[in-house]
């Protein structure tokens, strides 16, 4: 099969070489931004303008980061951002495994209306709903806290229709069989299903992580002190005003700072990446 | 394990043991069942569904943080289809809507198909493309809003490089929505092209070489066999992208903060000055009800189209 499949992509020389020639103008186009942003952190100062612009720096240096990380809390954003991002991803997971369970493997009255009323909010635009999650975390003193930086994001559409996909695909002799052996729902769930379905939560919690790590608009809204602000919220604030002024080099030390954690965890994970959504079941 | 997970086979069985069980619900079976849902459940309703009622209340409210709420039917709604900033807004954002969408559905298939083939490379390529989608907003819009520079930027060194006057890009109201639109294609199709990789690899190769048998060559066997399976992730890609489109709102607010000439102000952008910088909370909520109610429409309109077709 596979080989069938190299057949119908390189039956020409021609066609061969044009596929090559288009992936180099992909990989240029969409490497270059990053290796761009790579390279002018560690340019000193009297290089970041140079014309033409050179991709290799004469006399690299990590005076941008030393700049960068004293004058911003870098470390405290990032710490907040560290734990939002776990809680998040731990909460998630065993939200949506654990309503997964159910709406995949068990006949229950009300089944249908849950599953529908959840993936309506797929096409919810969620702007919609901070104005009064806003003015409810802050009727509660919650506002500018971890708790509203986490919980409310918790329930999550995404990770339900994906587990539930994977679930479904577990054959329900195993249920049976461990039913036979006395083993409650939650034994099954826990020591079972969860197990056999690695590939799943790995990529929910790929999504959740990054997308929790990513997040600004909700963040940017529910934290007003550094105490409690995100990487993406403090980051803003150092474009625009005063900013302004700030070296290029700064800012994309600023950047790969915090692009780093999310790139090591998605090239750690990326090959359950395609394999996840393969088993959505949007494949047709 | 994995071939346990993503098995078709599998699934089926599972399906039909499923349906079997239909008939005979076991007692407890449904205490059992909302157990499970629960937590999900309260999350859901707090802050979700109570929300969601919330803010379609609201929007019939006159409402500012510290005064009494009050009933005021459809005030707030007149209020901002009388503002001429909120119908910039929602030009703006259809503008970048339809930017955006058409490339990023087809450029989205268009790497999803040179990066399906058997190809020494594809990988590498696969994971750099995918690169920009752990790249955070602000990030974006900090490097983004470097590169379109007038004067020190890359993308207008290369520009000049082939002979093309500078642009002044995110200084100039006529160009600063298309360059947001690039930013965004560079940041997101990956999401999309996924989507149709997966779909892609699991069209079974019998298909291509029978019609290849056949006499049907490479355009024939993109039309015939390859679009009409790839449409319920084209369905879907095509609906995730415009519901995104009109949701768009960190890229302007970090790389142009809606200028120039507010050139670049999206709803979202009105409902984030409304309600959390002029405390306006009932006009922001009906705001925020008019792009719930656009996105709608949108994906009504879309999805009667693709039965269409």
């Amino acid at each position: 099969m596979q080989d069938q499949r190299s057949n119908r992509a390189g039956r020409s020389l021609g066609g061969r070489s044009l596929a090559y020639v288009l992936m180099v103008v992909v990989t240029a186009l969409w490497g270059a931004p990053i290796l761009w942003m790579l390279v002018t952190s560690i340019k000193p100062e009297s290089e970041i303008y140079a014309y033409p612009p050179a991709w290799i720096p004469d006399h690299p240096t990590l005076e941008a980061y030393g700049a960068l990380f004293q004058r911003f809390p870098m470390l405290t954003w990032f710490r907040n951002s560290a734990v939002v991002g776990i809680l998040t991803t731990v909460l998630t997971l065993a939200v949506d495994a654990l309503a997964a369970y159910p709406l995949a493997r068990m006949q229950f009255p009300g089944r249908r209306v849950i599953m529908g009323v959840i993936f309506a909010t797929f096409l919810l635009p969620y702007e919609l709903l901070f104005v009064p999650l806003f003015l409810g975390l802050n009727s509660y003193g919650l506002v500018d806290s971890i708790f509203s930086l986490t919980v409310p994001t918790s329930a999550n559409a995404f990770g339900v229709f994906l587990l539930t996909q994977f679930f479904q695909a577990v054959p329900r002799e195993l249920e049976d069989a461990a039913v036979m052996d006395g083993c409650s729902r939650f034994g099954f769930f826990w020591r079972i299903l969860l197990p056999l379905t690695k590939p799943g939560l790995a990529t929910v919690a790929i999504f959740t992580f990054v997308a929790s790590w990513n997040n600004f608009f909700w963040p940017l809204i529910a934290t007003n002190s550094d105490e409690t602000r995100t990487l993406p919220v403090g980051l803003a604030t150092l474009v625009g005003g005063a900013g302004m002024s700030m070296k290029q080099s700064v800012l994309m030390a600023s950047a790969v700072v915090a692009t780093l954690p999310t790139a090591i965890f998605f090239l750690a994970l990326q090959r359950h990446f395609v394999r996840g959504i393969a088993a959505t079941g949007i494949k047709g | 394990m994995t071939s346990l997970a993503t098995e078709p086979a599998g699934r089926s069985r599972a399906r039909r043991a499923f349906a079997q069980e239909g008939g005979a619900v076991r007692s407890g079976m449904t205490l059992a069942a909302y157990l499970f849902l629960s937590p999900y459940l309260a999350l859901f309703i707090a802050f979700m569904l109570l929300p969601t009622l919330a803010a379609v209340g609201i929007s019939f409210m006159r409402w500012d943080i510290l005064g009494t709420p009050e009933f005021i039917g459809l005030d707030n709604y007149r209020q901002i289809f009388a503002d001429p900033l909120f119908l910039t807004a929602i030009k703006n954002t259809f503008y970048f809507v339809f930017l955006t969408a058409i490339p990023m559905v087809v450029l989205g298939l268009a790497l999803a198909m040179l990066l399906d083939q058997k190809l020494k490379g594809t990988a590498f390529v696969r994971t750099v493309v995918f690169l920009p989608y752990v790249v955070m907003v602000s990030t974006v819009g900090i490097l983004w809003g470097w590169l379109f520079d007038k004067g020190t930027g890359l993308v207008n060194y290369y520009l000049t490089a082939i002979g093309i006057e500078p642009i002044a890009w995110l200084k100039d109201p006529h160009w600063s929505m298309p360059a947001l639109a690039i930013t965004t294609i560079w940041w997101t199709v990956n999401t999309n092209m996924i989507i149709f990789l997966a779909a892609l690899q699991d069209i079974p190769e019998e298909l291509h070489d029978a019609a290849t048998l056949d006499g049907a060559g490479p355009w024939q066997r993109f039309v015939y066999i390859t679009l009409p399976l790839l449409r319920p992730a084209m369905a879907l890609v095509t609906a995730l992208t415009i519901i995104n489109g009109w949701r768009v709102f960190g890229q302007a607010y970090v790389m142009t903060q809606g200028g120039p000439e507010a050139s670049t102000f999206v709803i979202v952008q009105y409902i984030y000055l409304t309600a959390f910088q002029n405390f306006e909370m009932g006009p922001a909520a009906a705001a925020g009800v008019v792009l719930l109610l656009i996105t709608l429409v949108f994906s009504l309109a879309q999805m009667k189209l693709m039965k269409a077709i």
